[in-house]
């Protein structure tokens, strides 16, 4: 049943897959206000849910009426509650059709009317989703979107930002959560590249943009070597050598060229040699010139634009960008280089969603979600894998299934604590696990050690529900997996 | 002396021996006193530059000594012609193919032993090093390419008035000059080699590369080899003319089915370079990834150039490298992407002597002590080649001469120049009028007139020197010569910068120096000068007894009248040369009535009813008729109001233009005659200075020193101008920041036709600078 742990089914592309619902589509009969960014290559599926769950309540006791008709201080009852919560869910698009029909056959609600709809290929599959779901699907604004996704996992996901060191002790360096996100630079790399600068929740102008993007490395990349795939024009471009293709400042001066500050190996020409030199090029040296040569350009163009709008912030994102550390490193590499570290190229987790969640909040304005605070359902969401194709090869397979984020409604708003000396550099835990791999393998260790017992606890808090065993069990593969998961990618 | 065979004549342009005959006559000129080297070697192309000095004939006038030699002739002074030596700067271009021919043929040329050294710069300095140092026996000495590069775009930009242009491919003329700009800081230059550097230039000595790209020429050239098979680059751009990049790119449209219209993106808009081949599953024409890869490197070059250009505040941006270098296909991509970048507001601009710039600097790098920069400069355009459109659909025919030998010479000039301080916004001042590159009527016109005129320069210049034989020869090499510029011209009317008249006539005189006919007129300009001189005093005499108001137009019409006499003009020069007894009168009586074509005399004369002018600049035109019965009394009579007068005259020859010299001798003898002159000059009143020019024309932003000094000084408040050169075909739409007389006859049927006239009409322009109302209509207004 479960996808993720059977490797052969994440490999084949049929589409009568059977979906694994309970991991899936959660809470889907409860299922309202739905929207879809449908992308290139992956659709991002949205909805929001009601899900009943049981809460313990205490109440004290009426010392009036009911004198010591027990010996304990206070009543404990528990009560069914109804929250609210967003599911996010990514798939190829190759399971557009298997997903509406099983979406489709579940949905109870019969209220929802309409589908709001993003992304270049919403254009696309608009017939099949009207004729599917039977809904309405209501086209917006891409960009609108992906501003509105962007604003909403910065402003309720804690750790949403980070920024990607190739070599460091951990890849991932996550970012405390900006009391106040605005102003920034978002720069999408799709086909092309988008500049955005985002001055407030409803402010925001593509200031500049570009041609030379991710369409370019995937066009230019397969004319050159003939690889149709981008997965495999970045695992090419990771194993390549661009000297052999680039011409450097050595290649021309013989060293560096100190008047004017050039390093020996700066790139001076991409694709310089190859102007002259009568020889045939790798293509990995093509891929990885490529490669280079494309970051490099992004990176300098965000970091004109965030200088000369003056914004410290830059968010990188698109189809270029996510997930793939070869991207990441190379237009930090370029960030830093053209900014000499003044600008901090900045990732974001939940990259993907950005587009569904903006459109899916494009549609609930009337529940007025930004009112409200949320928070990451860790048991509901798959987390951020790491692509690394040296660091977990086994991760691949992954990205072809299903990836999911879930968010849950709180009950009360949550802000800072206003006593905070300087809540921008505010940071609740003392021990980043991340970062400190002695300390984290203690209490992984220690964490999984105490399972058995708060397995023991949870089945005894619930003497008189027979089936409370085998929940429990439930629980304790659920978090054993979990445990598992962040051995590998602690972050 | 060697046959000249000329490179550029269709057969041996296309061969690539190295063992071609270099002519000598036409290449390495003036190589026998040659100094100071500089070469800079570039990935194909060769630039070498050298300083010489070129001996030329030079006429000069003497008054007899009157005491000893007492009517030793009947003439009114001496005329010598006399040897002078003036410097000359050199620059070739050559393929890198004829480097050894070339060394090989200055060693044997170079006869000055004084050089011990020359200065290199270019990235292939380093591997010619070895073989230049064998060959011409000097040492090499490596300059710095980016310094060479930014002092060698200095001084363009400051020596050559139409250094600088903006490309346009679909107007009616392919390139637009820009003025000089009296300070050239800051600019930006980007230079795209095989990568892009942007330097921003703040002062002779200060430029800083502010940043850079990978994205150049070797990326159009390595990506474009890759992708097409392609070897060569012209061929790639060649390639890219042709092809179609939509084809390619996916664009705005492709992705949204229209344009963007919420973020303002139109739907023919590149969203994505190459995003096509991304999943297409076809072959795409070498063409077609060509253009679009050319369209990308433009694109983002022009995009970087843009945010650096904002980012420190600069507007003026020039374009150079291998990538743009004469190629119209490139300076059509940079200039669109800068056109969208930045809505306008910035404007690419390309440089006519681009190729040039590094051996320049390398040059200047080396001739520090003679102070190159003290001096100002004038492209020499008898020596010059000219820009070439290369743009394979114009002229095919001119692809083949970029395989052969270009070059550059500049004279150095006598007089450092400088802008006319009164000039209201030296910025935006254009001496010419009218732009016969974007004329087309009117240039078929005027290169039609100066072809008609050339016989009877050819013959005039041959009458000029009588007791020489070999004049005739030398003239039809001038013919020659001239005719050539001309035929270039028609082919290229942007060759020189922007074609106009004045350059049309500065070209005539440069070749006529280059052949040693320093001064065609002299003999005539004598003797019109001896003949005016004898009815001056009787001139002067019967305005005496005009009255006051009689005297102020009758004034005015002399001046007019004296303009009528000029060689220049063709309806006038046919004329003189048939009835040399064309007199004053019968000038006056040619002369339109008024009211005039342009006709300002009312408020001149309501303005000579208030105070007098503290100060006069008159910049003169022809000698004769013209400057004795016309100008002088004009002049006497200011000098009589109280009016410091300071008399403009040429500092060299061009065609019967009274020169500097030569209005010296008159003045003295006018002032033997006249006391009111005498007094003039005795008390320091009337002051006769050179403009710095040997032009018939005249530019404004190219005065002598001393002349704008003396303006400043005497706090000139009147500038007069005089002749249909210096106040039609130049300077008509001058403004000037103070009072302003221009005064001319329209000697040419066609101009007369353009301006709404005919033969013989009269131009009188009095201006007086908005927010500066003259003494007298202030005096009426009621505050």
């Amino acid at each position: 049943y479960n996808v993720h742990s059977g490797t052969e089914i994440s490999h084949t592309m049929d589409k009568s897959i059977t979906l694994p619902p309970d991991e899936i589509f959660r809470n889907l009969e409860n299922a309202k206000r739905f929207a879809i960014d449908i992308g290139g290559s992956l659709t991002k599926l949205a909805y929001y849910s009601t899900v009943q769950h049981k809460v313990a309540k205490v109440r004290s006791f009426d010392h009036a009426t009911k004198v010591n008709r027990d010996d304990k201080l206070y009543e404990i009852s528990v009560q069914e509650e109804v929250t609210a919560r967003l599911h996010f869910i990514k798939f190829e698009n190759a399971y557009i059709e298997t997903c509406l029909d099983f979406i489709k056959d579940h949905l109870v609600n019969t209220d929802t009317k309409v589908i709001k709809a993003t992304g270049g290929g919403a254009h696309k599959f608009k017939e099949l989703i009207e004729r599917k779901l039977g809904l309405k699907v209501d086209k917006e604004d891409e960009m609108t979107c992906l501003i509105k996704g962007c604003n909403f996992v910065l402003r309720n996901i804690p750790h949403e930002a980070f920024v990607y060191a190739k070599h460091a002790d951990s890849e991932f360096r996550f970012q405390t959560t900006q009391p106040d996100i605005f102003p920034y630079l978002l720069v999408n790399i799709g086909s092309g590249v988008s500049i955005v600068k985002v001055e407030s929740e409803d402010k925001f102008e593509r200031i500049g943009g570009s041609s030379i993007g991710g369409g370019t490395f995937w066009g230019l990349g397969a004319l050159l070597t003939k690889t149709k795939r981008f997965d495999e024009l970045l695992q090419l471009a990771s194993k390549g050598q661009h000297t052999s293709v680039d011409m450097l400042v050595k290649d021309i001066y013989g060293g560096s060229y100190g008047s004017l500050g050039l390093t020996g190996d700066l790139i001076a020409s991409s694709f310089g040699k190859s102007a002259t030199a009568d020889k045939e090029f790798s293509k990995e040296d093509m891929a990885k010139s490529l490669l280079h040569m494309i970051s490099n350009d992004i990176g300098q163009l965000a970091c004109l634009y965030a200088k000369l709008h003056n914004l410290s912030r830059v968010y990188f994102g698109g189809f270029f960008i996510r997930g793939h550390p070869v991207t990441m490193h190379t237009i930090t590499y370029s960030i830093n280089f053209f900014t000499k570290g003044e600008v901090q190229a900045l990732f974001l987790r939940h990259e993907g969603y950005l587009g569904a969640i903006g459109a899916f909040l494009k549609g609930a304005e009337e529940d007025n979600p930004n009112q409200y605070s949320w928070g990451e359902n860790y048991a509901g969401s798959s987390g951020l894998m790491s692509v690394s194709p040296d660091m977990n090869p086994m991760q691949r397979a992954r990205s072809g299934t299903f990836d999911m984020l879930e968010m849950d409604r709180l009950e009360r708003q949550l802000v800072n604590l206003p006593l905070l000396q300087d809540p921008s550099s505010y940071i609740p835990d003392t021990m980043d696990l991340t970062e400190d791999a002695l300390a984290r393998e203690y209490w992984l260790y220690c964490f999984e050690e105490a399972l058995d017992g708060v397995v023991k606890r949870a089945v005894a808090s619930q003497p008189d529900m027979p089936e409370a065993a085998q929940r429990a069990e439930k629980f304790r593969q659920k978090y054993r997996h979990k445990l598992q998961t962040l051995r590998q990618q602690p972050l | 002396m060697a046959e000249c065979v000329r490179l550029d004549s269709s057969t041996s342009s296309h061969t690539m021996d190295k063992s071609i005959t270099l002519p000598p006559d036409e290449i390495f000129r003036n190589l026998e006193n040659a100094k100071r080297f500089a070469i800079d070697i570039g990935g194909s192309l060769t630039k070498l530059a050298y300083y010489s000095t070129v001996q030329h004939k030079v006429a000069k006038v003497r008054s007899f000594d009157h005491a000893t030699k007492e009517a030793a002739s009947d003439k009114l002074y001496e005329i010598s012609v006399q040897e002078e030596v003036t410097a000359r700067l050199h620059f070739i271009k050559f393929e890198n193919a004829y480097i050894e021919t070339c060394l090989d043929f200055i060693k044997d040329h170079l006869v000055n032993t004084d050089t011990k050294v020359i200065k290199a710069t270019g990235g292939g300095a380093h591997k010619f090093k070895e073989l230049i140092e064998r060959k011409l026996g000097l040492k090499v000495d490596k300059e710095d390419e980016m310094t060479c590069l930014i002092k060698g775009c200095n001084f363009v930009l400051r020596n050559i008035p139409h250094e600088a242009f903006v490309y346009a491919k679909h107007a009616d003329s392919e390139f637009r000059f820009q003025t000089t700009q009296p300070d050239i800081f800051p600019y930006l230059l980007v230079n795209i080699g095989s990568g892009v550097s942007i330097v921003k230039v703040e002062s002779e000595d200060k430029f800083e590369r502010i940043g850079g790209s990978s994205i150049g020429g070797g990326t159009f050239w390595g990506l474009g080899a890759l992708l097409t098979k392609t070897k060569r680059f012209d061929e790639l751009l060649q390639l890219a003319s042709k092809g179609q990049h939509t084809s390619v790119d996916m664009l705005v449209k492709d992705i949204y089915g229209g344009s963007y219209g919420s973020l303002g993106l139109t739907g023919d808009l590149i969203a994505s370079s190459f995003g096509k081949s991304a999943t297409a599953d076809k072959e795409f024409s070498k063409e077609d990834m060509a253009k679009s890869l050319l369209h990308m490197i433009s694109n983002d070059i022009g995009q970087l150039a843009c945010l650096y250009a904002k980012l420190h505040n600069l507007s003026r941006v020039y374009f150079g490298g291998f990538f743009i270098r004469g190629h119209p296909v490139t300076m059509h991509t940079i200039t669109y992407s800068i056109n969208f970048f930045t809505k306008g507001e910035v404007q690419a601009l390309f440089l006519r002597h681009e190729g040039y710039l590094g051996a320049i600097g390398a040059f200047l790098k080396g001739a520090e002590e003679d102070n190159p920069n003290q001096y100002s400069w004038g492209e020499n355009y008898a020596g010059s080649s000219g820009l070439m459109s290369v743009s394979p659909d114009m002229n095919p025919m001119q692809r083949a001469r970029s395989g052969t030998f270009d070059m550059l010479e500049m004279d150095r000039l006598e007089r450092q120049l400088v802008n006319l301080p009164l000039l209201q916004d030296p910025s935006s001042y254009i001496p010419d009028t009218m732009d016969l590159t974007e004329d087309a009527l009117a240039r078929e016109y005027w290169l039609y007139c100066f072809e008609e005129a050339l016989d009877g320069v050819v013959k005039r210049a041959v009458a000029s020197q009588p007791d020489m034989p070999e004049a005739a020869q030398r003239a039809e090499k001038f013919r020659q010569k001239y005719r050539h510029k001309l035929q270039t011209l028609r082919q290229q009317p942007f060759a020189y910068g922007s074609l106009t008249v004045r350059s049309l006539l500065d070209t005539r005189e440069h070749c006529l120096n280059e052949f040693n006919f320093p001064d065609p007129y002299s003999k005539i300009k004598q003797k019109e000068n001896d003949m005016a001189l004898k009815y001056y005093q009787k001139a002067v005499k019967s305005l005496e007894e005009l009255s006051w108001e009689q005297r102020q137009f009758a004034l005015v019409r002399g001046v007019l009248a004296g303009n009528v006499f000029d060689w220049g003009a063709k309806a006038v020069s046919d004329v003189l040369e048939s009835d040399p007894e064309f007199g004053f009168e019968e000038a006056k009586r040619q002369l339109e009535e008024r009211p005039w074509l342009v006709d300002s005399y009312d408020q001149w004369f309501e303005r000579l009813k208030g105070p007098p002018h503290k100060c006069a600049l008159f910049f003169v035109d022809n000698s004769g008729v013209d400057i004795i019965l016309g100008v002088m009394p004009f002049v006497r009579e200011l000098l009589s109001r109280g009016t410091e007068v300071v008399l403009a005259s040429n500092s060299g020859p061009a065609l019967n233009d009274v020169t500097n010299g030569e209005l010296q001798i008159l003045t003295e003898r006018i002032a033997a005659m006249d006391p009111v002159i005498q007094a003039g000059l005795r008390e320091d009143r009337l002051m006769l200075v050179q403009s710095g020019s040997s032009s018939p024309c005249l530019d404004l932003s190219r005065l002598d020193k001393v002349l704008a000094m003396v303006v400043r000084e005497r706090q000139t408040d009147l500038v007069i101008i005089e002749g249909m050169g210096r106040a039609i075909h130049t300077n008509y739409y001058a403004m000037l920041s103070c009072e302003s007389l221009k005064m001319a006859v329209i000697k040419n049927s066609w101009l007369a036709d353009r301006l709404g006239g005919k033969l013989f009409s009269v131009v009188f322009k009095y201006e007086v600078p908005a927010g500066k109302p003259s003494q007298h209509s202030a005096a009426l207004s009621p505050l």
